[in-house]
């Protein structure tokens, strides 16, 4: 017992360390501009959003003790079962499904709803609990991208999708495909609406270019004999990738002159306030009034090209291209990448 | 080759390099040797440039690492000490793209990847992510990432650590080899006996000066027992708790 409750605390702590990481969303400019912009009309976006954070949400404690170590320790038969059941109450998704279960008892929710929760959280735990770490999966098989920068655009995509920005995104860009081919009525501007949503939903991610790659990865920049315009055109590039392929179904044009813009903004906060980030979270900002900057001038973007002129777009990527120039020479000349 | 003038490098109070003075020839192979935290690391990125000097001036190829940067790096080929890979990049991918950033054509790329995966045992990794990789195939990529460009010079920073006797033993041929066709060799090791066979010149630093430098034949005793004498000397704490009563 005093063995299982060893790894239980350590295990505990692990996993509290992680759980903060959540904590991202709160300085992910797409959550409080929902909130702020549609109030209780957002409640589609906040289902997204909750299914979206379930999955990772739902995850195996257990994940976090590395197999091989689990193998060595000295823990008989006993002390496994007990860590197996106990184990999952760490989480508080758990607690919350025990609670769901106690109104349902109580009849203030529908066993139905229980059952669709619960249903999804043990779905997340058991793919969390039978992913091998740190294998190919389906979706890491980037195409490669011609260019001296091919291989650093194909690493970045593979960053974005590892990003719970890219998942909200998607199911907003499926959403509006979904009407657009399948024949259901949706006036114009909406198309034009959702994409400006799809921009927001991923725009935090450029408030951090650098915050996946590892100290590994930022030490490397520093040694390729690349100039900084090339490596933030290398970031720019598989984000603005990524986006337009979200876009596609929607209003690409304005969709993509806001994206740009917020690239022009995150630049400042990617070279000057280097933040890491967690994979599977949703990225976090450098700060709330940062985001709500950044989402005025990505909104102001989008309106001038989506709702007076495409003409606009033309001087959406001079600005753009200027803060590649400007930012890529302070990146030159910066010294975070080596600490 | 490689030329440091007076090199200093503070962190706040603490020196880590001081008064540096040192000379490399063209295909010389330099063993920079000391405990850890001697300043080893710190000189290695400062002699990429990686990290500015205080004060001092490093020139590696002719050229100040300071004011010539970009220059430097295209000509030098660097192991550092954290590997320097990205997660989402397979073994493969790292070498591709070594070979695009440095301007090797795209055949040639391919074909001194596919020789370089055989040479150090990587080919069955190849579509590995490096977050993936043991430790050892991570150094094994990060080595051949810095030999694939053929720099003039190469530093490589504990290359010989976690390595397999095998891979080690090919490592050191290829290291001996590019001496061989004038390519200088920089590195830093804790393996003395590798070091011993395949260094010309050896230098020794502790607590941020050097304390030895000089050809390897000049040594006047074994490298071991000279390192033992100069650098630090083994202490042997006794456990007593360690063997006779199990808790």
């Amino acid at each position: 017992m005093a063995r299982s409750t060893a790894v239980l605390r350590a295990l505990g702590t692990a996993f509290r360390r992680d759980w903060k990481t959540v904590g991202s969303i709160g300085v992910n400019a797409f959550f409080p501009v929902t909130v702020l912009m549609l109030g209780r009309a957002g409640g589609f976006l906040y289902l997204i959003l909750g299914l979206v954070m379930l999955f990772p949400a739902s995850t195996d404690p257990m994940r976090k003790i590395p197999a091989s170590r689990l193998g060595l320790w000295p823990l008989d038969r006993r002390d496994r079962t007990i860590l197996r059941f106990v184990s999952p109450w760490l989480n508080p998704i758990t607690w919350l499904l025990a609670g769901m279960a106690v109104w349902a008892l109580r009849g203030r929710v529908t066993f139905g709803l229980w059952a669709l929760a619960a249903g999804l959280v043990a779905g997340g735990f058991l793919v969390s609990d039978r992913m091998p770490a740190g294998k190919a999966i389906f979706w890491r098989r980037v195409p490669a991208f011609p260019g001296v920068v091919g291989q650093l655009i194909r690493k970045n995509v593979r960053e974005i999708l590892s990003t719970l920005d890219f998942y909200v995104a998607l199911l907003l860009s499926l959403a509006g495909l979904v009407y657009r081919f399948a024949g259901l009525h949706l006036a114009g501007e909406a198309f034009r609406d959702l994409s400006l949503l799809v921009a927001l939903a991923v725009c935090t991610y450029t408030q951090s270019l650098f915050g996946l790659d590892g100290d590994g990865g930022l030490a490397r920049y520093r040694l390729l004999p690349l100039r900084g315009w090339q490596i933030l055109l290398a970031k720019d590039l598989a984000f603005l990738a990524v986006t337009l392929l979200l876009l596609l179904p929607l209003d690409p044009v304005s969709g993509i002159a806001g994206a740009m813009m917020a690239l022009a903004v995150g630049h400042s906060a990617s070279v000057n306030q280097h933040k890491e980030q967690t994979r599977w979270r949703f990225s976090g900002g450098v700060s709330l009034s940062y985001s709500f900057f950044q989402v005025g001038a990505m909104a102001a973007a989008w309106g001038a090209v989506g709702l007076t002129s495409t003409w606009y777009f033309a001087a959406v990527v001079v600005v753009w291209m200027c803060s590649v120039a400007w930012y890529g020479k302070r990146l030159d000349h910066s010294t975070y990448l080596v600490l | 080759m490689i030329s440091c003038r007076d090199v200093t490098r503070r962190f706040g109070n603490f020196t880590a390099v001081d008064n540096l003075n040192l000379e490399v020839a063209p295909g010389a192979i330099c063993a920079f040797l000391g405990p850890n935290g001697a300043g080893k690391s710190t000189t290695v990125k400062m002699l990429t440039g990686l990290l500015p000097p205080s004060s001092g001036t490093v020139t590696v190829c002719g050229l100040d690492v300071a004011a010539n940067a970009l220059e430097v790096k295209r000509q030098i080929g660097v192991l550092p000490e954290d590997l320097g890979l990205f997660d989402d990049l397979t073994v493969e991918e790292h070498l591709l793209l070594t070979g695009n950033v440095y301007g090797v054509g795209k055949e040639e790329t391919r074909a001194r990847t596919k020789q370089l995966l055989h040479a150090l045992s990587l080919e069955h990794g190849r579509n590995t992510f490096a977050a993936a990789c043991s430790h050892g195939m991570r150094k094994k990529t990060a080595f051949a990432m810095a030999l694939l460009p053929n720099p003039r010079v190469l530093f490589l920073d504990e290359p010989f650590e976690a390595i397999d006797p095998v891979t080690s033993k090919i490592m050191r041929d290829l290291l001996e080899e590019a001496a061989r066709h004038g390519i200088t060799v920089f590195l830093t090791s804790h393996i003395l006996s590798v070091v011993e066979q395949i260094a010309t010149q050896l230098v020794m630093i502790r607590k941020g000066k050097v304390i030895w430098n000089s050809p390897v034949g000049e040594l006047p005793q074994s490298l071991e027992q000279h390192y033992f004498d100069l650098v630090e000397a083994p202490v042997v704490e006794e456990l007593e708790w360690l063997g006779p009563q199990r808790s």
